[in-house]
């Protein structure tokens, strides 16, 4: 039985060198993403930085991890049985709950600049539709995944 | 639980496990550790070393009392 190699950088090293070595690989990934979100949130909630001072980092860290979690749903990481529109509108709302509680806590609470309902949702409204596009963009790339998976079983 | 019967199979070619590293394509200590029942060998890997040492899975990799 022939084999299909593999490309790229592991595909002269040995299978269980190659585990490790992307079980490392995933750790440092994640520690990085999450210092990132630390200093995010130090840079923004402690030290009180206006968002231009770590926009670079924000957007960094947002795409990627928007691209891990599409890459997830792409090669089938995160089991999604059947899309059901109640499911996605209650991940939707969470997040924009989640979303507009965490602008409000950020610029009433924290910074207090205490801001009228009407100024909060002027923000919150970046987060309403910027939800909707990750989500949508997550559902194609599901979809494509799964359209690929299922024409590979068939061949 | 340590694999004796691939050990064996290893001894009986007079195989030492850098040999037979060499001729799977993998570390020493990746048949050091599959000998020792600390690794699990994907079945391609598993097939690899079947055929390194004239045996079939079963031989190799099946083991009755741990499966009844």
């Amino acid at each position: 039985m022939k084999t299909k190699q593999t490309k790229g950088p592991f595909q002269k090293v040995d299978e269980r060198t190659k585990g490790l070595a992307l079980r490392v690989i995933a750790v440092m990934y994640i520690l990085t993403i999450l210092s990132m979100q630390g200093i995010v949130l130090i840079r923004q909630l402690a030290l009180g930085q206006e968002i231009e001072r770590f926009e670079d980092i924000a957007v960094l860290m947002v795409v990627n991890t928007i691209f891990l979690i599409t890459g997830f749903l792409y090669y089938g990481v995160i089991p999604v049985r059947k899309l059901k529109i109640s499911n996605i509108l209650f991940i939707y709302l969470s997040i924009v709950i989640i979303g507009s509680i965490f602008t409000y806590v950020k610029y009433n609470v924290v910074m207090d600049l205490g801001l009228s309902i009407r100024q909060i949702f002027d923000k919150v409204i970046i987060v309403i539709a910027v939800t909707g596009l990750m989500l949508l963009f997550f559902i194609l790339f599901y979809l494509l995944g799964k359209r690929k998976m299922e024409k590979e079983l068939e061949e | 639980m340590s694999n004796v019967k691939m050990k064996l199979a290893r001894v009986e070619k007079n195989l030492s496990q850098q040999d037979l590293a060499d001729l799977c394509e993998v570390t020493r200590q990746t048949i050091g550790l599959i000998e020792k029942g600390k690794y699990n060998p994907t079945l391609n890997l598993c097939i690899r070393i079947s055929k390194v040492l004239d045996k079939t899975l079963n031989d190799l990799f099946w083991d009755e009392n741990e499966t009844n």
